[in-house]
């Protein structure tokens, strides 16, 4: 004989604690079977009536961790904020410190600068699943074993600084530095690991060597010079006009040389232009040099309108 | 207009506390589960079956309810009673019942004026 109420009882008592399973189930066998009789002698049959009564009992996994006092949450509000803090907290800065050190690793000793990249962001997600798995794991545990744990409580003195409302965030900075580093990084890479190979497979630099002994320095320095800036800017918080004569400054300093070079075809690695039929054709290399320099200008001039904008809109 | 879902989620609530009172209150006299139920119902406490069974091994593992086993009838039952210590807890209970009408129908009458 195997009911639905043996079914089910079986169901409950699976994950009630052993010691008093039994009368659990002596107990609500009595009371499901008192529930249908009620039915039953309102004129159900009993089929009928049992299918009703287990129903409205509802899950038996759920009515057995009311028996057993058990919850049902993997962490509950008693150390949901401190789990979400220390997740935060570590998720921050750990995967990306194992991400950054694995890649250098692998372009230092591995000498396979492309799979650096790869190999890092693959360790840096490696690490945060571990993370977020343990720390979870953790206070799942600790939700359900349940030690008097002394945590800290709350007091007035943790409250954060109000924040001061910024016009440069932290990640516009962030992007703009990650910016200025990989491209002063490119002018020294493209001489040696540029896209371009001569007739006998060498490497053909971008831009004309004989730049290295007279601007390319120049260009190099705005450039750092530009990553300060940054940096300033984002300490001040906000555009001043300082920041802005500056900023015009090296804007300047930077596309006014390229745009003289390029002009005066002297940018380009004549090699370069050789290697390309197409350069060498008609007016197409200063067509070429036109439309760069126009393109130039443009975002040169916005970029100096919009923290002029912004200067001005911080007026007291 | 609030939406019924509200309205139930307030009521919930508003009853989840009744419900232990109006069972140790009903055990002064000794029942067993299903009869308890239906007296509880019948006086305007619907409980379900599912919070009220485990409620009741709940209350007996703190000591409010005393049981015994009823093996004479049809099927063996449990039945439960309130304990001294339960009783001496629902006075308290039932104090604190009375404080909060008191202080609500004073609320009442205050906002009125």
């Amino acid at each position: 004989m195997n009911t639905l109420t043996d079914r089910y009882l079986a169901a409950t008592l699976r994950s009630v604690p052993a010691p008093r399973r039994e009368e659990i189930a002596t107990e609500l066998r009595a009371s499901i079977e008192d529930m249908i009789e009620g039915r039953a002698a309102g004129g159900q049959d009993t089929t009928t009536a049992e299918r009703e009564v287990l129903t409205e009992l509802g899950n038996p996994e759920q009515l057995a961790a009311r028996y057993a006092d058990r919850r049902l949450q993997l962490i509950g509000p008693t150390y949901y904020l401190v789990w979400q803090r220390l997740l935060k907290l570590l998720l921050s800065f750990v995967p990306a410190t194992v991400g950054v050190v694995v890649g250098l690793v692998e372009a230092t000793a591995g000498d396979n600068a492309g799979g650096a990249i790869g190999a890092g962001i693959v360790a840096a997600l490696q690490v945060a699943v571990q993370i977020a798995f343990w720390v979870t794991l953790v206070f799942a545990v600790l939700e359900r074993t349940n030690p008097s744990l002394r945590l800290p409580e709350w007091s007035v003195d943790q409250l954060p600084e109000a924040p001061v409302e910024r016009q440069i965030c932290l990640p516009d900075t962030a992007a703009a530095i990650v910016f200025l580093v990989l491209f002063a990084g490119y002018l020294p890479w493209q001489h040696f690991h540029s896209w371009v190979s001569d007739d006998q497979g060498g490497n053909l630099p971008i831009l004309d060597p004989a730049l290295w002994s007279s601007w390319l320095p120049v260009l190099l320095a705005v450039l750092v010079a530009s990553v300060a800036l940054e940096v300033a800017k984002y300490r001040a918080g906000r555009w001043t006009w300082p920041l802005v004569a500056v900023n015009t400054l090296l804007d300047l300093a930077f596309a006014v040389p390229v745009a003289w070079l390029l002009l005066t075809d002297r940018l380009l690695n004549p090699d370069l232009v050789e290697r390309f039929e197409w350069l060498r054709q008609g007016d197409n290399l200063d067509t070429v040099a036109t439309v760069t320099v126009v393109g130039a200008t443009l975002v040169v001039l916005w970029d100096i309108a919009d923290s002029a904008i912004k200067a001005y809109r911080n007026r007291a | 207009m609030v939406s019924d879902e509200i309205l139930r989620t307030h009521l919930q609530e508003l009853r989840r506390g009744t419900v232990v009172v109006a069972s140790l209150v009903a055990l002064r006299r000794p029942d067993y589960g299903y009869a308890l139920l239906q007296r509880l119902s019948d006086h305007g406490f619907p409980v379900d079956a599912n919070t009220l069974y485990p409620l009741l091994r709940r209350l007996e593992d703190q000591g409010l309810l005393t049981s015994e086993w009823n093996t004479e009838e049809s099927r063996p039952r449990k039945f439960y009673r309130v304990s001294d210590s339960g009783e001496s807890v629902l006075r308290r209970l039932l104090a604190d019942l009375a404080a909060v009408h008191t202080s609500m129908t004073a609320l009442i009458e205050g906002a009125d004026r």
